[in-house]
């Protein structure tokens, strides 16, 4: 498979009031045509923002400081915002956390739909109406014809999001940034809104870039993970790899701690400590001060990337078997 | 339909206590026989006025005399001039209404673009040239405007006249100055005079709530859709930014009423705030009583006009009032 | 330290964020600036005007409206010229910035005292007591400030006698404002004592038996009174505004008493005749009064509001 979407090095900072913070360091992965890639980490960890820089939205005080995004083979970071305008939406759609607040209250769903139909498809009113309805249909949502007609507030949270997908499928794009697509919904309705995605992601080929905290949707809906932590990516690799045999001891903190029906008398582990912010950086690896089994030298030095299989790692002791066996 | 209930409710509350404070002041200050007959009529004539204007019956049902007649438009005489009130202030009233209406079609006509327009362009010189403007706009006395105005156009100029309506036509009991040149030109100092704190007040809140609405999520999903800046701006952020700001330059348009008083004043502009303004210097009681409650309906009769251009601009207050606050 | 951990040392208030943004702000400094030469000079009128802008001696009919930097018939030096009646303009000027900003401050700190005071029994007791006073404040917000204390000012003419109108003309005007301008505080304390009442300190101080009065005042009170220095700082100048627009139209201040609308009422009079600096000097004084503390409002909102900073 070839990579859609190749994101190298980035670097995003916010230029604070009286000196410059790092949100994204280094950061670098790739997604495959098709391919689910999870991004997972606690709030702060910059899990948005490398979704928004690659979507190209990074808004003031915050900016692209250096490495490069490439979509298709081709750089997009460089991109002016009139032609990144027309990738996005068409090329490159998003899904965004709350779908209460995602749409325009005082406009219809089939109006909103229908722009951005338009906007990129060359396409007449009536047949974007035509795409409109069909899309609505595909999403689940019962009665789609009349439902165009409905404002964003006559709909519940889960249809909601449902439309927020319409509007992410409707030209067809090859990739989706879902921000945490299913953290604003109710619980029995999460499952199905992510099973609808993974659906029809499946059915068209379509890659998906999945920014969540929550490591079941990982487990249920991912290829492959990206862990990140204090806004580097830790660990990288297959979801299966890293599910049962993770390198990281942040990624091992964070797998254990997803309940597990089979094993239940395992107890639920909880990393101690807090990760460091943008503002108040720790040298050497960040996840040190937490780590069970950190030395001197990893509060020192920054452990390089290291290869392990199919993932990749960044830690001094990724490999070494007797320390990640001694939990 | 509750939404609308209510507001009525509070209306017709604030009615009632201004015909009762009005009620109040009419009965209980000064004797109003002594301001009718004057101080030389005899004991007996006294007692038969006092019977006559029905002084001695419970205050109940004199109060609800008073609201009655007010509800014809009965108000008594003026103790100044010695005319009924109703017709002193149907006189009045077209170059008072004109004048407001004309003042707040500049002060909207021009407030609402530059806010948007400083809004969307917040680096750009010329926008903080306009908000620094509108602050002094702000801090600026109406009185001092009119002086400066008449100074510099009239007295120095000699460009436009300082005081009068011009030639008026009339149809009927209304009079109107949009007629005759000099009419026209009559107009635009106290319209300007009374528009430039409306319209920096107008810009300065259109501006804070296109900014707000700019950051909303929704418009960063319509960026995420790669929908046109231009479809952005004014597609989705302004329509959302009109809602409140329609609400707002209702409720001003009472204020307008007030500081006619003093444009009035200034200009010698035949209006109902110099009338006001004179009854008050003068005590004269029965115009006081029949302005308080006629400024009272224009300030309900306003508030009741936002609420039903509320519930039509915006679909969310259609349902919240149809289907009550169970969502 | 208090509980709330409101208190700072000056050091430490050197170091907050809210001064190191005032230091930031050259347009800050200068309104704050010119705002207290403002009240320096309005403090110190009796010292520094040439001439005594009450006594009637003072004043003389045979050098009225004279234009600025005149010399009267009897020698006497106005910098600033003269009004109709021969006063002094500078002098007349310094009494009327003196009435004016006592007549603001004055009727910004009872409309403070009275809104703050029933936003914190509105919001801390609820009921028909939050239901009255908030119903009232939605009634009187209906109606514009300036109409209000009009209305005041009207009604006490007509009850009252004439002299004893003008006797307490300044307590009534104070009044008249302050009625108009309480609302706005005690729609916010409510709001804040909302959020207030559910802390965990509010709360412990009520199981420790502290008095409802005690947890209102020390308690609650302070963390209301960021937001209540920006409102009394806007409506300060919203009120010298009102004092002045009243007295403009001859309803505020009596002409014994000069402020400096009722200074440029005086002149307006005779602006058609080109005497412009009778109505322009006072005009300019207030202008610049309004536009300093207006300026330092808006910084200082912007200031306690990062939000809303651009």
């Amino acid at each position: 498979m070839s990579a859609l979407l190749k994101v190298e090095s980035l670097r995003v900072e916010i230029a604070a009031r009286t000196r410059i913070l790092t949100a994204i360091d280094e950061v670098s992965f790739e997604i495959s045509e098709g391919e689910i890639l999870g991004v997972v980490g606690e709030s702060g960890a910059g899990k948005s923002v490398t979704g928004t820089a690659v979507l190209g939205l990074l808004e003031k005080p915050a900016y692209q400081a250096g490495g490069r995004i490439l979509f298709g083979g081709q750089r997009i970071d460089t991109l002016g915002e009139d032609a990144l305008r027309t990738l996005r939406g068409k090329e490159i759609a998003a899904v965004f956390q709350d779908p209460l607040t995602s749409l325009d209250p005082l406009m219809t769903i089939g109006d909103q739909l229908v722009e951005t139909i338009q906007t990129h498809l060359p396409l007449k009113a009536g047949e974007a109406l035509e795409r409109a309805g069909q899309l609505l249909a595909e999403v689940g949502i019962p009665a789609p014809r009349e439902r165009l007609r409905s404002y964003p507030h006559e709909l519940s949270g889960g249809m909601r999001q449902r439309v927020v997908l319409a509007l992410a499928f409707c030209c067809e794009p090859r990739l989706i940034i879902a921000d945490e697509p299913t953290t604003a919904l109710d619980v029995s309705i999460q499952a199905q809104i992510l099973d609808l995605l993974r659906r029809m992601c499946r059915e068209r080929g379509t890659a998906v870039m999945l920014v969540t905290h929550d490591m079941g949707v990982i487990a249920e809906a991912t290829d492959r993970v990206a862990v990140m932590y204090a806004g580097r990516i830790v660990e990288i690799g297959p979801t299966a790899t890293l599910l049962v045999g993770a390198s990281h001891p942040y990624t091992r903190g964070l797998m254990a701690s997803i309940p597990d029906m089979r094993r239940r008398e395992v107890e639920l582990t909880q990393i101690p400590g807090s990760m460091p912010r943008p503002d108040a950086p720790v040298s050497g690896c960040a996840f040190h001060p937490r780590c069970s089994i950190a030395e001197a030298r990893c509060s020192v030095e920054r452990p390089d990337d290291v290869v392990i299989g199919p993932s990749r790692v960044a830690c001094w002791f990724a490999g070494d078997t007797s320390r990640s066996v001694a939990r | 339909m509750g939404f609308v209930l209510g507001r009525l409710g509070q209306t017709v509350l604030v009615l009632l206590v201004a015909a009762f404070v009005s009620f109040s002041l009419f009965r209980y200050v000064g004797d109003p026989v002594n301001n009718m007959v004057g101080q030389t009529a005899s004991l007996a004539d006294r007692e038969a006025m006092r019977a006559a204007l029905g002084l001695d019956d419970p205050f109940v049902i004199q109060f609800f005399r008073f609201v009655g007649h007010a509800l014809q438009g009965d108000f008594g005489i003026s103790y100044r001039y010695g005319q009924p009130v109703s017709a002193l202030i149907a006189e009045r009233f077209p170059a008072t209404l004109e004048l407001a209406l004309i003042s707040m079609l500049i002060a909207t006509g021009l407030g609402v673009p530059l806010g948007v327009w400083t809004a969307l362009h917040r680096g750009h010189w010329l926008s903080q040239l306009l908000l620094a403007a509108s602050l002094i706009g702000v801090a600026l006395p109406t009185f001092l405007i009119g002086i400066a105005l008449i100074l510099t156009f009239s007295v120095w100029l000699g460009w436009l006249p300082s005081f009068g309506r011009g030639q008026v036509v009339s149809f009927g009991w209304w009079s109107t100055g949009l007629l005759s040149w000099s009419g026209i030109r009559a107009l635009v100092l106290p319209s300007v005079t009374l528009g430039v704190f409306q319209l920096a007040l107008i810009m300065r809140l259109a501006r804070a709530e296109m900014l707000e609405v700019m950051r909303a999520d929704f418009i960063r999903f319509a960026r995420a859709r790669g929908l046109r800046p231009r479809a952005i701006e004014y597609r989705h952020a302004l329509r959302n930014t009109l809602v409140p700001v329609v609400t707002m330059i209702g409720l001003q348009f009472g204020n307008v009423f007030a500081f006619s008083i003093i444009v009035e004043t200034v200009f010698q502009w035949p209006g109902l705030g110099l009338l006001v303004i004179q009854a008050i210097q003068f005590a004269d009681v029965p115009l006081l009583a029949a302005y308080l409650v006629l400024i009272a309906l224009c300030f309900a009769l306003i508030n009741l006009a936002v609420d039903l251009l509320y519930v039509a601009i915006d679909p969310r207050v259609k349902a919240a009032g149809l289907v009550g606050r169970a969502a | 330290m208090s509980l709330t951990g409101v208190r700072h040392t000056a050091a430490e208030w050197w170091q907050s964020d809210i001064a190191y943004r005032f230091r930031r702000s050259p347009i800050a400094i200068l309104a704050a600036l010119v705002g207290l030469a403002l009240l320096a000079a309005a403090l110190g009128a009796d010292a520094l005007a040439p001439y005594d802008a009450f006594d009637p001696a003072a004043a003389n009919a045979a050098d009225a409206r004279l234009p600025p930097g005149s010399e009267g018939l009897f020698g006497d030096y106005y910098l600033l010229g003269t009004d109709p009646q021969g006063r002094d303009m500078l002098s007349a000027m310094l009494f009327g910035l003196r009435t004016s900003l006592l007549v603001g401050l004055a009727s910004v700190m009872a409309a403070g005292v009275a809104g703050v005071l029933l936003g914190l029994v509105a919001g801390y007791f609820g009921g028909i007591l939050d239901a009255i006073i908030m119903r009232a404040a939605d009634v009187q917000l209906s109606f514009p400030a300036i109409l209000i204390a009009l209305l005041i000012d009207g009604v006490t003419r007509t009850v009252l006698p004439a002299e004893l109108h003008q006797e307490l003309a300044v307590p009534i005007l104070v009044a008249a404002i302050a009625a108009s301008f309480w609302v706005q505080y005690a729609r916010t304390v409510r709001g804040l004592v909302l959020v207030e009442r559910g802390r965990e300190y509010v709360l412990a101080a009520r199981v420790t038996g502290v008095s409802t009065a005690r947890i209102l005042l020390s308690h609650i009170l302070p963390n209301t009174m960021g937001p209540v220095l920006v409102i009394a700082t806007i409506n300060l100048a919203l009120a010298i505004l009102t004092e002045s627009t009243l007295s403009f139209l001859g309803v505020g201040l009596p002409p014994t008493q000069p402020s400096l609308g009722s200074l440029v009422r005086i002149g307006n009079e005779f602006v058609f005749s080109g005497d412009w600096w009778i109505s322009a000097l006072p005009g300019l004084l207030l202008v610049m009064l309004s536009l300093s503390v207006n300026i330092f409002g808006d910084w200082l909102r912007d200031a306690l509001n990062p939000k809303l900073a651009t």
